[in-house]
């Protein structure tokens, strides 16, 4: 400091610099701060293989951010790994909101991780967009809270109806379940029970296996043993592979006209290569594939951008399953924004609960707990494949959509036996 | 009572109180979830040592009776509609039964054969779990728990105070086995069990007392859980992080006195739930990886050892 005269000119702009805020007035001040979007994701643990989703954040916040953000102010997102464990979920959203002071969130992936955060998210009355948790609002029945994925009303006992649809034209009068002894598997095969009930078919076996059963081929022989018109699986990955791989080993009878359902795995990239021709004929759910019915501009793009930073991530290069759906979150959360021009909760959901959004996955509207109105659960038949290249699912043709009606590309292939040998 | 029961007593009172007071002058719930995290690993560790470190029966089953401790808990609190401090009694008396039923059929089989049998536990308690639709089988089961009484400003500080108030007695109890004939009886026996034998030490029946305490204060750490996720499902509640941190905090913090497990599960579970919202999970748990061996290799007596051979030092 030289003179007297330079520290009161220091001590002026100290002044003026704190005092600044205040004249400028606390508006002035917000539109700077940048709407923070929060999330935990699942990096790490069991759910790992969930983590491209957050390449459909990510690039959803970039696409946002290159047209000025919203509102005129950036979107910042901040995540964090809950390690797959239920256990972690309370204190990350607690940072989230207490810490971060988030204005959107995103939940966990699937139900089980996103229960702990329903009673948090009601008690403190905050906006989220739900993550394929099935039925994860059923029980709240919180007001601020919407479903990303296309579950559609009553979920839980719905999920599947459209292989049960199926089952129904074909002429189906037995039908034998066999599901995971886990939470997603165990509901899914408890929702297709009572819809196969309500449509006067016979389960003529239902079981559940342990988590790690590696082998099936006594399940199959029951299965065959029990004579069923159609067979509805409700697996996770590594079961999903063992029982196609049983099937191909101890056959199935030529009686069965639908096989499949609700077994996870065939969705994704590793397990489609690794099975390739083995899963002919198989009609499994699903929640977007590249048929012409689906396929539109926006969604193109995005997989076009997907694809590149998933090969150097090293995620499922295909990523039809989960990452649009993280995409089409944000998309959900920015309409409610821009829509109520708020980040006001309450103003965010009346918009949502009052007007259907477009979104990279079709036309989106919400019933009172945040459902889509309309089930949009794919069944899809996977058709004419040949060898292990991963390229040919990105064709039409392979993954032919049976179900629901309005996105329809093809017809059943059947019996199985015959649509299995390609 | 000696001067150093009464210091501790007095020690244990004054957190209690700071753990009372702290919600209404910390504002942010936040410090809260995290605070019970910590205290519940204490709780934990704590339990672990009167079995693992005093009596050096290394039991791999903690999260066996911590499951155990949330779903009875959470059973008792949605179908009977007890109040919270008559669940967390009954988890702790449940797990002290199991802890007896579970020394019977394996403290016969020493080292590495009881660390299996341990083992076996979690994996058949998680599968009867998955089994009982009343207990919400694979689903999982929403618990929607008790309202915060009027001394408490909000749900997470009152699950803050209500672990502390666990941490606490687990904490004093684990103190009075280690000063008391039942820690110099389980000194014996990891000294030389035969030798403790001989000299007329009941080792079977000390056993089996330490697997009865050690398993009441694992199930009652787990009593709070569903009230803190208000949602428990078998795979968390049993998970093995759950019986690895049990082993490594006290293994960490020193295995033969109580501070040990405390002050290892603080150092230890703070560090992962910093980890967690700073860093990333993966380098967190490579850091627990890290550090346990670490203290293995160059302080096999933990934390707890290395301050009172620095005291020792400066003393001289």
């Amino acid at each position: 400091m030289k003179t007297r005269r330079d520290f009161h000119k220091l001590m002026a702009a100290t002044a003026a610099g704190l005092a600044a805020p205040a004249i400028l007035g606390s508006k002035a001040f917000a539109q700077d701060k940048p709407i923070r979007v929060g999330a935990s994701v699942s990096l790490t643990g069991p759910l790992s293989s969930t983590k491209n989703g957050l390449i459909g954040y990510e690039l959803w916040r970039d696409d946002v951010n290159a047209v000025g953000g919203l509102l005129g102010r950036k979107v910042e997102l901040i995540t964090y790994d809950d390690q797959s464990s239920a256990a972690n979920v309370p204190a990350i959203y607690s940072k989230l909101v207490d810490v971060d002071a988030c204005d959107v969130l995103f939940s966990p992936y699937g139900a089980n991780l996103s229960a702990p955060v329903m009673p948090f998210i009601k008690q403190r009355d905050l906006f989220m967009i739900g993550m394929f948790g099935l039925a994860g609002n059923d029980v709240a029945r919180h007001d601020k809270f919407f479903h990303s994925g296309p579950w559609g009303p009553n979920s839980g006992r719905d999920w599947a109806r459209g292989f049960f649809d199926l089952a129904r034209a074909q002429g189906v009068k037995t039908v034998s379940i066999i599901n995971a002894d886990l939470e997603f598997s165990k509901n899914a095969a408890k929702g297709g029970a009572e819809v196969a009930k309500e449509y006067g078919m016979e389960v003529v076996f239902n079981q559940s296996y342990p988590p790690n059963t590696s082998d099936f081929s006594s399940i199959i022989r029951n299965i065959n043993a029990a004579d069923p018109d159609a067979i509805f699986i409700a697996s996770y990955p590594a079961d999903s592979t063992a029982i196609i791989r049983g099937v191909k080993e101890i056959g199935i009878s030529d009686k069965v006209k639908i096989f499949g359902g609700c077994m996870i795995g065939p969705q994704y990239g590793a397990l489609l290569s690794s099975l390739g021709p083995e899963l002919n004929g198989l009609v499994n759910s699903h929640t977007f594939v590249p048929e012409p019915t689906m396929q539109t501009p926006h969604i193109k793009y995005f997989f076009d951008r997907y694809t590149p930073i998933a090969l150097k991530q090293g995620v499922d290069p295909l990523g039809y399953y989960i990452p649009p759906f993280y995409y089409v979150a944000g998309q959900l959360a920015a309409a409610a924004i821009t829509g109520s021009k708020s980040v006001d909760p309450a103003k965010m959901a009346e918009f949502l609960h009052a007007n259907t959004v477009d979104t990279i996955a079709g036309p989106t509207a919400f019933n009172e707990i945040g459902d889509w109105k309309e089930r949009r659960v794919l069944m899809v038949q996977l058709r004419g494949i040949k060898g292990n290249d991963l390229e040919q699912f990105r064709s039409p043709g392979r993954q032919v959509i049976l179900d629901p009606p309005s996105l329809k590309t093809g017809d059943l292939a059947g019996p199985y036996n015959k649509a299995r040998a390609g | 009572m000696t001067k150093n029961s009464i210091l501790f007593l007095v020690g244990i009172a004054i957190v209690l109180v700071l753990g009372f007071l702290m919600p209404w002058v910390l504002k942010n719930p936040f410090y809260f979830f995290v605070g019970y995290v910590v205290l519940q690993y204490v709780t934990i560790a704590t339990g672990w040592n009167i079995l693992g470190g005093y009596a050096g029966y290394i039991n791999f089953g903690a999260a066996g009776f911590f499951g155990a401790g949330v779903y009875l808990s959470a059973f008792l609190f949605t179908t009977l509609g007890l109040p919270l401090p008559l669940c967390i009694l009954a988890a702790a008396i449940f797990g002290a039964v199991l802890g007896l039923l579970m020394g019977y059929l394996t403290l016969r089989i020493q080292g590495v054969y009881f660390a299996i049998a341990t083992l076996g536990l979690v994996v058949v308690l998680e599968t009867i779990v998955h089994n009982i639709p009343a207990l919400g089988g694979a689903s999982g089961m929403a618990v929607y728990g008790p309202r915060q009484p009027f001394w408490s400003p909000g749900p997470s500080q009152f699950n803050f105070t209500v672990m502390l108030i666990i941490a606490a007695a687990a904490v004093t109890l684990a103190r009075f086995v280690e000063i008391s004939w039942i820690g110099r009886g389980l000194r014996a026996v990891r000294a030389s069990e035969d030798a403790a034998e001989c000299s007329g030490v009941p080792t079977l029946r000390l056993k089996l007392l330490a697997c009865a305490l050690s398993g009441a204060v694992l199930a009652a750490a787990g009593a709070p859980y569903p009230f803190y996720t208000s949602y428990m499902e078998p795979v968390t509640a049993f998970s093995l992080i759950i019986g690895l941190n049990a082993i490594a905090m006290p293994l960490i913090g020193g295995t033969r006195s109580w501070v040990g497990p405390v002050l290892g599960a603080l150092l230890l579970a703070s560090v992962q739930q910093i980890a967690t919202v700073t860093i990333s999970s993966e380098l967190n748990i490579l850091f627990v990886g890290l550090v346990l061996i670490a203290f293995v290799a160059f302080a096999p007596g933990g934390l707890a050892e290395l301050f009172g051979r620095k005291q020792r030092r400066a003393r001289s």
